[in-house]
């Protein structure tokens, strides 16, 4: 099914590809809301499990007495049900992070801004540090330092993005403290707290928001990443990624059943944000419109 | 004079780093477990052999001890001995660059034409169905999660049609004392794959950079006066368009290319590409701190490096930018 | 047994002295062997790492004084005879005109050289070969190809312990360094290949050493490519890119075989299983059913013999290894010398494991968290999975938990797990038995495996009593009766004997799997074609 909207997305024009990336998207997330109701198994519970149906190609009949549609991984867990909990892991891990990346970032940029002085330079001076490594190195970093467990992830990515985050509102936040009527705030001995929430930071918000669809996509990609490497969730809570993972071994021999599925899942989400992610940066950058 | 200050404001930035990642990389490593359990066998070592394992390797020191004596050394180059191979650190590292860096150029060499020709094809036709196929192509291609792309290329190429070895690096030949594959037909058949699986979100990257600059060339007062004068399109592309764009397109080559030696990090783990990606990834599995603090420093040198000769590349091309800026 | 010279032109291949080696011509087959190994090779130092990643691949390059073959008894290497002068003296004869790739001759003053340079000289981190040479008090040389080893203390056993120890040509200035023998020197021993090139973790090359003592060698040159992944080197093996390819996962045996491929595979001489914390009086990751702390149910001889009933031993070996290892009842697969032909695996028994654990004051059963190494032995994370499946069948709600091995190893030495899967291997089964369930004892050296703190003092008595005997049937039995005694106890949960799995190609007429996990193309017959 995923194939055939992915195909869909590439052949029609712009505007019919919008709605079908949203509705794709809105498809996953409603999916993962509902997954322990829909999910023939609960892939958490060792119990429902049946470690002698591993690797089960798709459409054998299980001992739970419904079909592997999508055939079992290596450990005998159904892959249906795999990611449709894995789903529910990769957009926890990815929502959480995103939204409290943006959150920190937002407020270190603004206070960077506002203060100034030696409060600009410490946040700005490690905020061009982590932007001068590449992403992947800083999250292996971290992850390494803070050990493996899902909110150890959800850390991580959020060390990684919020620099991202602070450079694009300090420079919001600069340019309208030059504007007029802050200084009039300030004039009339407005308190720092309502200057900084009433005025800086609604207007710094909006531009982060359009680096938000991105970040998303990116934070799902980094997730599946370190999962992949073997520095992400628990084995026992797999995400998407690392159940495409633990398929590689098998791939090999011709179970591409382990790999082939929840990998097609997991670029059909990333894709869905980043179309989405597209079309809310046109338009909210109007000078982005024809490019 | 403002050259002189800008560099060396920069060396001081990267200075500061590499301290703070080595740092934090120091203790990351030494938290999440004992090398030792690497090294000796466990099934025969008593708890005083393990005892005095740790500490000849000095890891029994308070950390703070064992870092600065690391840096004491780093200061004098000298990374320490591998744990696990008994070979100098930075000397492990520099043995399996040739690797990654012939990976990364044969990935580049696909990327870097094929991704101008795209993004020159969709920029010249801008708004048709060829332009936003090429649109959607790069936003799919820069959507595949790299490790999935790598599987599924080497489902294709190596499991269903046989075409390639799955992993591996083949034959090699000496050169400059180096070893390097690129130059036996065995090494480029195991080249072919991972050089791929880099390539395409490269080739994504460079379409869109060479679309965007391309439309706008082709906006220019200038193009419309050529194309008025009867200059054939091929001709305006390539003799005036592309050398317009070329700045960008550089600057984004470099920057990726010192991207890929960290980014090959997961394409080399599957493809067990001996490379220096691998070698970081084993050696966090492994635990070997020596080489997991030069492999650190090597690539994050490496990365920071290039991008400042980008820039500065980007100053010399177009004196529109102020390094200072 | 070992005691007549067997001459030297017998039992040539290395480890491999019960495959008959077909004669053939050194001419005959000039033909090159590729083989995709597991073991990466770490170091070219031969006494640095007491490790099968080591030593499995430098044995082609330097040999011992003592082989061991398939049924782990000593047979003559280097030396080719050996008798106990008295309880602490040995006399070995060694081998006449047996030459070091570089030309020297092999003397008594290299057995010297080499037994002094792990026993005085490698400092730690390295060190895993002292357990065997630490009890050595002198060695002395009445003539060139004689060696009389005195130790301080009855090691009646030394022979064996000499099966673990390269011989490497004595250097007149001091001994060689680890760093030396890694970049410098080329290493140079008595083995039927010679060194070419290397890198490490990745290749290496030898080529044949023409005037070999022993039999000559079948391949011309051998090339060892280190694939870490399992599947790569299945994969690597069925493309044709290897003619072999050691520890093969059981699930690809059918798939290697449709295609014409050959497997040849031996019961390890080793088992895994789960150890329990017996020591502590609370040990973390044990709750009962509301999560409330509770005491140490393990200490209990019932629980522990309960959770042994309910496990399904003979699934882990038929499903999980797909019959590619045999369900256990003690350290070593029963065969062997010093295992016990008594002690049997029962099928599960749930209604009568749980009324025991009733007895034992939980027939509510506990929460407990068991945990193992994540792709270090076959099978393991899924057997940590099917046994949670079978223990809540009698109340217990079990969380497994795995974990890279060095992770695992830290983990479980810091005490942060209650019930966890361990394994054991080694030249002997009194290893395993010294290692695993003997009291932990420093000056011993016993218990290194223990880390539940098993304490059984009658069963430490007798170990010590048959390990002071002189091998033979006598010691053997004394080894059975204390391995009975002690397994009555249940202060382990013994799971399975995993086997070894080497596939081979065309050019590879029969492998001969050996059960310390060896991988050596001298192991290899070229097919008669």
């Amino acid at each position: 099914m995923k194939v055939e909207t992915i195909r869909a997305l590439w052949k029609r024009p712009t505007r019919k590809s919008v709605s079908l990336s949203k509705l794709l998207l809105a498809t996953y997330i409603l999916l993962a809301l509902v997954a322990p109701i829909i999910a023939p198994q609960n892939p958490h519970d060792p119990l429902q499990i049946y470690a002698w149906e591993a690797s089960s190609p798709p459409l054998a009949m299980g001992g739970g007495g419904y079909t592997y549609l999508l055939g079992t991984d290596g450990l005998g867990r159904d892959i249906v049900s795999t990611i449709l909990y894995g789903l529910r892991i990769s957009l926890v891990v990815s929502i959480t992070s995103t939204a409290i990346a943006a959150l920190i970032g937002v407020a270190a940029g603004v206070s960077a801004a506002y203060f100034g002085k030696w409060v600009d330079v410490v946040i700005m001076r490690i905020v061009d540090l982590q932007l001068s490594l590449p992403t992947i190195l800083v999250a292996l970093i971290a992850i390494v330092t803070l050990g493996p467990g899902i909110d150890r992830i959800i850390l991580a990515i959020i060390i990684v993005q919020w620099a991202v985050y602070a450079r694009i509102a300090r420079g919001v936040a600069l340019s309208e403290i030059s504007k007029s009527y802050l200084d009039a705030a300030r004039l009339q001995r407005l308190p720092t707290r309502r200057v900084i929430f009433r005025h800086l930071l609604p207007n710094s918000i909006a531009p982060a928001i359009t680096l938000v669809p991105i970040e998303l996509g990116h934070a799902v990609a980094l997730e599946a990443t370190l999962s992949f490497l073997g520095l992400g969730v628990p084995i026992d809570k797999p995400s998407l990624g690392s159940t495409v993972a633990s398929g590689f071994q098998y791939l090999l021999t011709g179970q591409y059943w382990i790999s082939l599925f929840p990998g097609l899942a997991l670029f059909g989400l990333i894709a869905s944000i980043n179309f989405v992610g597209e079309d809310v940066r046109r338009l909210l950058d109007p000078r982005n419109r024809s490019i | 004079m403002s050259i002189i200050t800008t560099v060396g404001g920069r060396l001081s930035q990267a200075f500061l780093l590499l301290l703070v990642m080595s740092l934090i990389g120091f203790v990351g490593i030494h938290s999440v477990g004992n090398p030792v359990y690497n090294i000796v066998n466990i099934e025969t070592a008593t708890t005083e052999d393990i005892r005095r394992a740790t500490i000849a390797l000095g890891l029994d020191q308070p950390l703070w001890q064992q870092y600065l004596l690391f840096l004491k050394n780093v200061v004098t180059g000298n990374f320490g001995t591998s744990y696990i191979y008994h070979l100098p650190a930075f000397d492990l590292v520099m043995s399996k660059l040739p690797a990654t860096f012939e990976l990364a150029s044969i990935a580049m060499l696909i990327a870097a034409p094929t991704g101008i020709m795209l993004g020159l094809l969709a920029g010249r036709r801008h708004g048709s169905s060829v332009d936003r196929n090429v649109l959607k192509a790069s936003v799919s291609a820069l959507s595949i999660p790299s490790f999935w792309l790598s599987m599924m290329l080497i489902m294709l190429g190596a499991v269903i049609l046989g075409w390639f070895p799955s992993g591996g690096r083949g034959a090699t030949v000496s050169l400059f004392s180096r070893e390097w594959s690129f130059l036996t037909l065995d090494g480029l058949r195991h080249l072919t794959l991972p050089a791929l699986a880099l390539a395409v979100p490269n080739i994504a990257l460079i379409a869109r950079l060479a679309r965007s600059g391309t439309i706008e060339m082709e906006s220019q007062d200038f193009t419309r006066f050529c194309r008025a004068k009867g200059l054939s399109s091929r001709r305006i592309l390539f003799r005036h368009t592309l050398p317009n764009i070329s700045v960008p397109i550089v600057t984004i080559v470099g920057m990726q290319f010192g991207g890929m030696l960290a980014f090959a990090v997961v394409v080399e783990t599957i493809f067990a590409w001996p490379g220096v990606g691998k070698l970081l990834i084993d050696s966090i599995q492994l635990l070997d701190r020596p080489v997991l603090m030069a492999t650190l420093t090597f690539v994050s040198v490496a990365f920071v490096g290039l991008n400042a000769i980008v820039d500065l590349f980007y100053a010399v091309l177009d004196p529109r930018v102020r390094l200072s800026a | 047994m070992p005691s007549k010279d067997l001459g030297s032109a017998l039992l040539a291949a290395a480890f491999a002295t019960a495959v008959s080696v077909a004669p053939l011509g050194a001419t005959a087959f000039a033909e090159g062997l590729r083989i995709g190994t597991s073991y990466k090779l770490m170091t070219l130092d031969p006494h640095y790492a007491d490790l099968n990643e080591n030593t499995s691949l430098l044995s082609h390059i330097y040999e011992r004084l003592v082989n061991q073959d398939e049924h782990l008894e000593p047979q003559p290497g280097l030396a080719t005879s050996w008798r106990q002068l008295s309880p602490t003296q040995w006399e070995f004869k060694l081998r006449d005109g047996v030459r070091f790739h570089d030309g020297s001759p092999f003397t008594a003053r290299d057995v010297v050289y080499s037994i002094e340079r792990v026993r005085d000289f490698l400092k730690p981190p390295s060190g895993g070969f002292q357990l065997y040479v630490k009890g050595i008090k002198a060695v002395t040389t009445p003539d060139p190809l004689t060696v009389v080893i005195e130790t301080s203390s009855d090691a009646p056993t030394l022979p064996l312990s000499l099966t673990s120890i390269f011989i490497m040509p004595h250097k007149a200035d001091g001994f060689a360094t680890t760093e030396e023998l890694n970049s410098q020197a080329r290493p140079v021993g008595t083995g039927p290949y010679k060194f070419d090139s290397w890198q490490s973790g990745e290749v290496l090359n030898l080529v044949r050493y023409d005037a070999y003592w022993g039999n000559a060698t079948a391949w011309s040159d051998v090339t060892f490519r280190v694939i870490e992944s399992p599947a790569a080197r299945v994969a690597a093996l069925s493309t044709g890119d290897v003619d072999i390819a050691d520890y093969i996962p059981a699930r690809d045996v059918e798939g290697l075989e449709n295609r014409g491929l050959k497997v040849d595979s031996i019961s390890a001489a080793r088992s895994n299983f789960l150890q329990f914390d017996i020591g502590r009086d609370q040990p973390p990751g044990v709750t009962g059913k509301s999560g409330d702390p509770i005491k140490n149910p393990f200490r209990d001889k019932r629980v522990r013999q309960a959770l042994t009933m309910a496990t399904d031993r003979a699934f882990l070996a038929d499903r999980i290894l797909l019959g590619y290892g045999t369900a256990a009842a003690q350290l070593f697969p029963p065969g062997l010398s010093g295992t016990s032909v008594k002690l049997k695996v029962e099928a599960p028994d749930y209604d009568g494991a749980k009324k025991l654990l009733a007895e034992a004051g939980f027939s509510d059963g506990f929460n407990v968290m068991l945990a193992g190494p994540a792709g270090r032995y076959p099978g393991d994370s899924e057997s940590l999975q099917a046994i949670a499946q079978n223990w809540a069948r009698i109340g217990i709600s079990v969380q497994p938990v795995v974990a890279p091995f060095s992770v695992f190893a830290t983990q479980r030495s810091n005490g942060d797990y209650p019930v966890w899967y361990g394994g054991c291997s080694g030249e002997a089964v009194t290893l395993c038995l010294d290692a695993v369930l003997a009291s932990p004892n420093t000056d011993l050296g016993t218990g290194s495996l223990n880390y539940g703190k098993y304490h059984n003092e009658s069963f430490d008595e007798m170990l010590v009593k048959a390990k002071a005997m002189e091998a033979g049937p006598e010691r053997n039995e004394s080894l059975a009766r204390a391995t009975e005694l002690v397994m009555a106890d249940y202060p382990i949960l013994p799971l399975y004997h995993f086997h070894l799995i080497v596939g081979h190609g065309q050019k590879v007429g029969s492998y001969a799997v050996h059960p310390r996990g060896w991988t050596t193309a001298m192991q290899a017959t070229p097919s008669e074609d």
